[in-house]
């Protein structure tokens, strides 16, 4: 069987004598013409009248399809799925959004014109070239322009172009063959998929895979893992085998004054109210007592409570002359130490809060036993008397363990 | 199509110049008596003969110095941060410095090849390949920086806006995140318009090395390129339309860089003329980095016939003309400090030549604005000693720059309080020359592996060139 002929090849010397040529040849029959340049020679497409090229219509399409992409992406996260305030902005404030929307604009417009070019347009990668096999490839690709008269329906007559190609100056002409190229059977393609296939297996359990673990992993861990000791953590160093040390004997910690006072006489005598005027004390105060104290002794200070009822104990009223006239250190002292049944509260209300508490007391005994001048609008507070509604440092409600 | 339509990759052949007297006619683009082979030849060989001695002494020196750089940075990413010169006041440091200066060095290759392409400067040819090659080398330096200085190196994606396990998405109204998209648009696209560019010379030498490897290798990367008619139609029409996008790139990234300063509210940072004068500023170190690049490659592989003294010469003018106009941003800027009225800010510009650092102003001065005035003499702008000189000091100014805004202008911001003072560790500078290191690694290696002049470029120049000396012997 004869070879199948792509075309007959002929090599001139400049971009210049291959375009002086494809009119002749084509005065001459033969119109099917491709050309091979080492670079682009211009006025070579309108010689063999190739189309315009329609890069610029599907790099226009895609870098349209990558600017709104952007501006979707951003509208969808900004607003829907993750509205964040920033700056005071309004979550759709699109002018914030230019610059990610104009770089996705350029970034598909050029790999569309890059790519394209190569894969779309051209068919790239494409290694079977009919040149490829020809002496002339290499000539090609340095300092040859190659005319190739095609043989488009296998029929040239292929004597009669060498003598047309010699006749407008082509030299080294040639035969080139068309390449037999095994056509892509169906085993071929079973490959090509399976191959995807396994590809795209190994890329997702690859992405898994450092999806889980990359958040997670921790390559240095200089900064979290110090050399210290915590609390509770044995230590050999020592000789109790305890990385703590007890602090010496002595030691107060901060805001657990420790109450050296015997009785509450002796703390009416030593302790004084030590909190500021203020609402806030008393309403910190109102908050504890109605919390640790209202369960025995009333809302009111009364002593007559629900859960008095059901027990042989007696809460103290605190509206009795006698608490009346107890000092503020002594009912500070109660709290707490405890008094008879009445257990010691130290441990759960803090220094500030018990002395809130005894604040509180001493607002509800005036509240049920209110002189004619306490009302409303009969005297105006002497300054510096009453509450001082902006003092500057309140007393810290809770203080730390 | 029309003249005006011809893309300049090749001579307007309709359309001959006329005949100018000898006087006026430019110098040609191409010394010698060379053809297309002996370019082709003499790019095939530089990439197949054995290194020059001097060649494995620079790259063991440089690729020591990179090897340091990385010890430097897993050693600060062990130990902590606080092994670099960064605490409050400034926590942008050296790594944002060397980010921005990396970023300004790769603004040199798409200037060259894609702004000088579309003002149809011939001259670009010769050099624009390697310049390209600067582009995407000093890129991936710059990388480097935001990825170390996050902290967690090993997370970079959570830089990019993406569906997560965290529900998070990024800021979009953050310039970080514009920065992020800029600076991975940029690259992304420099090593497209890289490789676009290189595949017909791949396909150039493919049949001719004689490494079976490099053979293999040349063949698969150019993808079977065939030179066809057809083919170099679609791909001068993309190589165009790149060119045009990329331009918009070339002047945004910069723009977008300086937003990461001039959107907040720092004295010193907080300005209009940020984005022009960082793109400015980018421009010239670019440029002066391809000038330095060249004045040794040149001489060093033997390519004075296709990188001429002219080349040199109009490169040597663009840094001129970029440094006046440094010079003038320079002057604009202290002119905004003080008609802004505004105590601080007119407090930064003084300390930024007189306070307790003015060394970095002063020296930024100098070495931008006075030095590269001596290219205003005809003999300088062709003296390699001096080019040479000029653009390390540009090198050195620009990364100056950088020093004084990053630093000198957080480091005296609004809050007298909070004022300290920065010194650099033997740690920050390590991680500086290991970035230097990695530059000229890659840089060293492209330049004797890979074809380093654009010859489809330049080809239709020596032909130009050829018959221009036919046409004169002729008359």
């Amino acid at each position: 069987m004869r070879d199948r002929v792509f075309g007959v090849l002929g090599l001139f010397k400049s971009g210049d004598a291959l375009l002086e040529a494809v009119p002749r040849l084509k005065d001459k029959g033969f119109t099917q013409l491709e050309a091979y340049t080492p670079y682009p020679v211009h006025g070579l497409d309108e010689a063999l009248g190739l189309p315009p090229s329609r890069v610029g219509v599907l790099v226009f399409i895609m870098a349209l399809v990558g600017g709104l992409s952007a501006f979707g992406l951003e509208w969808w996260t900004s607003t829907v799925s993750y509205p964040l305030l920033t700056a005071g902005k309004a979550y759709n404030g699109w002018p914030g959004w230019i610059p990610v929307v104009f770089e996705a604009t350029i970034l598909f417009g050029t790999f569309t014109a890059g790519l394209g070019t190569l894969f779309v347009f051209n068919k790239l990668p494409f290694f079977g070239d009919p040149v490829f096999g020809t002496k002339a490839t290499l000539d090609i690709g340095r300092d040859r322009f190659a005319l190739v008269v095609l043989s488009a329906d296998g029929s040239l007559d292929a004597p009669a172009a060498s003598a047309a190609l010699s006749a407008v100056g082509g030299e080294a002409i040639e035969v080139v063959p068309l390449p037999d190229r095994p056509k892509a059977g169906i085993g071929w393609w079973m490959k090509v998929v399976i191959g995807i296939a396994a590809a795209c297996v190994v890329a997702g359990f690859g992405v898994a895979w450092a999806v889980r673990t990359m958040p997670t992993a921790k390559p240095w861990v200089a900064m979290e893992v110090q050399p210290k000791l915590d609390a509770q953590q044995a230590d050999s160093f020592f000789a109790n085998g305890r990385g703590m040390r007890r602090p010496p004997p002595g030691t107060v910690a901060r805001a657990y004054m420790p109450i050296l006072a015997k009785d509450p006489e002796q703390a009416g005598k030593a302790l004084v109210d030590p909190l500021p005027v203020t609402a806030r004390v008393l309403d910190r105060g109102q908050e504890m007592f109605n919390l640790h104290c209202a369960v025995c002794h009333d809302k009111l200070g009364t002593g007559k409570a629900w859960l008095s009822k059901r027990y042989k104990a007696q809460p103290a009223n605190l509206q009795s002359s006698m608490m009346r006239q107890a000092t503020d250190g002594a009912l500070y002292w109660v709290i707490s130490k405890g008094y008879g049944t009445m257990p010691g509260y130290a441990a759960d209300v803090s220094q500030d809060d018990r002395w809130a508490i005894v604040r509180y007391v001493r607002a509800l005994q005036r509240s049920e036993d209110a002189p004619t001048r306490d009302e409303v609008g009969a005297r105006s507070p002497q300054p510096g008397q009453r509450f001082a509604r902006s003092q500057p440092h309140p007393p810290s409600p809770a203080t730390p363990n | 199509m029309s003249d005006a339509m011809i893309p300049p990759t090749a001579w307007a052949r309709k359309s001959p110049r006329p005949a100018l007297p000898e006087a006026l006619r430019p110098e040609p683009l191409v010394q010698g008596d060379v053809s297309l082979a002996d370019l082709d030849n003499r790019i095939r060989t530089l990439s197949e003969a054995k290194p020059p001695r001097a060649w494995y002494i620079a790259i063991t020196i440089t690729s020591l110095m990179a090897l340091a750089g990385f010890a430097a940075i897993a050693y600060m990413l062990s130990t902590g941060i606080g092994t670099m010169g960064n605490n409050v006041p400034v926590v942008w440091g050296f790594l944002i410095i060397n980010f921005v200066f990396w970023v300004g060095i790769g603004h040199a290759g798409t200037l060259i090849s894609v702004i000088l392409l579309l003002f149809r400067q011939r001259w670009r040819n010769a050099i624009c390949r390697t310049a390209e090659a600067v582009t995407v080398f000093a890129f991936v330096c710059a990388m480097v920086f935001p990825a170390i200085h996050v902290g967690r190196p090993w997370l970079p994606h959570w830089l990019l806006p993406y569906p997560n396990e965290r529900g998070m998405w990024v800021n979009f109204r953050s310039p970080l995140i514009w920065d992020v998209c800029a600076v991975v648009t940029y690259f992304s696209v420099s090593l497209l318009f890289w490789y676009l560019g290189l595949i017909p010379d791949f396909a150039s030498l493919r049949g001719r090395v004689k490494s079976r490897v490099k053979r293999a290798a040349f063949k698969l990367l150019s993808l079977g390129w065939a030179g066809r008619a057809r083919q170099w139609l679609h791909y001068e029409k993309a190589y165009l339309i790149l060119a045009g996008l990329t331009t918009t790139l070339a002047l945004s990234v910069h723009s977008i860089v300086s937003m990461d300063f001039a959107s907040s509210m720092v004295p010193g940072w907080h300005m209009t003329i940020f984005p022009p004068y960082f793109v400015v500023g980018a421009a010239f170190s670019g440029f002066a980095g391809v000038v330095l690049v060249f004045a040794f490659v040149r001489r060093i592989m033997n390519l004075q016939n296709y990188i001429t003294l002219r080349h040199m010469d109009l490169l040597n003018r663009m840094v001129l003309f970029l440094s006046c106009v440094m010079g003038y941003a320079y002057l604009m800027e202290g002119f905004t400090a003080w008609y802004s009225s505004d105590n601080f800010t007119r407090y930064i510009f003084a300390n930024y030549v007189f306070g307790d650092q003015w060394w970095a102003g002063c020296l930024t001065i100098f070495c931008n604005v006075l030095l590269p005035q001596l290219l205003w003499v005809p003999k300088f702008r062709r003296s390699v000693p001096v080019m040479v000189l000029v653009s390390l000091g540009v090198t050195l100014g620009m990364w100056m720059e950088r020093y004084t805004i990053i630093i000198l202008s957080v480091h005296r911001d609004f809050v007298p309080a909070t004022w300290g003072t920065y010194l650099p560790t033997p740690i920050d500078f390590i991680i500086l020359l290991g970035s230097i290191g990695m530059f000229l690694t890659m840089l060293l290696f492209f330049l004797r592996k890979m074809p380093i002049i654009a010859t489809w470029e330049v080809k239709p120049d020596i032909a130009h060139h050829h018959q221009e000396h036919k046409e004169a012997e002729h008359a």
